[in-house]
């Protein structure tokens, strides 16, 4: 019996103390500068290495690159970047070795959706999803 | 005398009280047991083949996914089998992050077992005291890594980033917290005579038995053999540190509640343990070529997880992938002694016996 009482007074002692937790979705979650988020793409940094798709571990990023259209440059530029977020496990790794730091990560992470489609990000989404963008990567 | 019949029940897959996907088929004459076979795979992705095309710096995101409660361990294990093929010694203020972070990880994973094992047997309340203290590692660990429960945050040769302003105070100032909050646990249900008769004397074993079926970690420590790989085959820096092995006597769950809540303890002592020692600033990492490849040849490492031994064996013939990886996931090796323990039982005893044994179905699965 003295067990229990001793069990009820500390839960009697954590009813005063105060609430820890958000109210989510109302309220975002602050997450940590470091959080590793949906990335952002800066298409005009790229310099098409293909460095993030050799490095990602389950292969959801695809790119293409094409002709400078100024015909003194040699370089190639971005023609069309994809992540499949259907099997994106957010690592970290692609920004790791991005040696521009054209692909960043943000702090956004709700990516739910209705459809599977909606999963697979192409160039242009990547580009405007530049909220909370993290800073060192 | 009532007739009674045999008969067939699934347990699972889809159970609360498996934690994850785990099947169990017992066959019950009445309220006992007669025979329990368990049913793995449901959550087995493959890792081991999957590694085989992939670098060793691909690989570390796949370990976060078998015991996603203590990631840091896992993650630690293919390093250092890495690293121990390639001979790279690392700096030491890099190990002792790594410490820190698996130390920090233990008791994230003991809390999880403890508020879990307690809202199996029927007490709702620990569960969410543990949790709101597990929130405060989660959070330093994400902090750190960037990731709550997937780091990502080892590498081979050191770690992926220093630790942000701050953080080594915060995590100073869990340190007490959390031990005020242990000595809250002891007195919620370490007295508590429900908790004590559902426990005690329950899914007993002998040392024999749990030699013979390659236990490791709390289940075997509670049978009383003193052996914990970071006492008894340091690695990374754990020779530095004074700390207990925590023991059992008699191989119940009740003891081997006693082993964990103890093992708590004890990584609070490492945590302090570390500040009082660590560099205030170092390198990272050591000096490690950029494409990372393991020489020709084998190795084989273990270290302590929560749940007991981790192994990680490499087989490589030069390449920047492995030829062969194999992990030596402990849940899985502790789980074989289930239907042994269960043999017999009462009906009511099966969660109890099930939920003490610490499984992580995503290590069990690999």
């Amino acid at each position: 019996m003295r067990g229990l009482l001793k069990g009820l007074a500390y839960t009697l002692k954590n009813m005063k103390q105060e609430k820890i937790t958000y109210n989510y979705p109302e309220e975002p979650v602050p997450m940590p500068e470091r959080f590793r988020g949906i990335q952002k793409f800066y298409p005009e940094k790229c310099i098409v290495c293909n460095q993030c798709v050799n490095v990602c571990p389950t292969d959801c990023i695809s790119l293409t690159g094409k002709k400078h259209p100024d015909p003194d440059q040699k370089r190639k530029i971005i023609d069309t970047y994809d992540i499949n977020f259907e099997i994106c496990i957010l690592c970290d790794l692609c920004t790791e070795v991005c040696p521009t730091e054209a692909i960043v990560m943000t702090n956004n992470f709700e990516l739910a959706s209705y459809s599977r489609d909606d999963l697979f990000k192409n160039l242009e989404w990547l580009d405007e999803n530049e909220t909370n963008v993290r800073e060192e990567n | 005398m009532l007739r009674t019949e045999e008969m067939l029940l699934n347990v699972g897959p889809q159970h609360p009280s498996t934690h994850g996907v785990f099947r169990l088929v017992i066959k019950i004459d009445g309220e006992i047991i007669k025979e329990a076979t368990p049913v793995i795979g449901y959550l087995h992705r493959g890792t081991e083949k999957l590694a085989e095309d992939l670098t060793y710096t691909q690989i570390i995101p796949y370990t976060d996914r078998m015991d996603y409660l203590a990631a840091m361990t896992n993650n630690y294990v293919l390093c250092h089998a890495v690293e121990t093929m390639m001979g790279v010694e690392l700096p030491d203020y890099a190990e002792y992050l790594r410490v820190l972070a698996m130390e920090l990880g233990r008791i994230a994973s003991h809390l999880v077992w403890f508020g879990t094992y307690l809202l199996d047997i029927g007490a709702v309340s620990p569960f969410l005291y543990a949790f709101r203290e597990r929130e405060r590692i989660i959070n330093l660990l994400n902090e750190l890594s960037g990731g709550r429960l997937t780091f990502n945050y080892m590498r081979v040769g050191g770690v992926k980033w220093d630790a942000p302003g701050g953080w080594f105070d915060r995590v100073q100032e869990f340190v007490p917290y959390m031990r005020e909050q242990l000595a809250g646990y002891h007195d919620l249900v370490g007295g508590n005579e429900i908790f004590l008769s559902r426990v005690k004397g329950v899914g007993v074993y002998s040392q024999e038995t749990a030699l013979q079926y390659s236990l490791s970690g709390a289940n075997l420590r509670c049978t009383g053999v003193d052996w914990d790989l970071r006492k008894h085959e340091p690695y990374s820096l754990y020779e530095r540190f004074d700390f207990k092995v925590i023991t059992g006597e008699t191989g119940d769950a009740w003891d081997r509640f006693k082993c964990r809540m103890g093992e708590i303890e004890e990584s609070l002592k490492i945590i302090e343990q570390t500040f009082d020692q660590m560099p205030a600033e170092g390198k990272t990492m050591a000096k490690v070529p950029r494409m990372i490849k393991a020489p020709p040849g084998e190795a084989y490492v273990r270290i302590e997880s929560p749940r007991g031994e981790i192994g990680c064996y490499i087989n490589s013939d030069g390449k920047k992938e492995p030829y062969r990886m194999k992990f030596r996931r402990p849940s899985f090796y502790n789980l074989q002694i289930l239907p042994k323990l269960l043999e017999g039982e009462n009906m009511a005893n099966l969660i109890t016996i099930l939920g003490g044994v610490d499984i992580v179905l995503g290590e069990v699965d690999g």
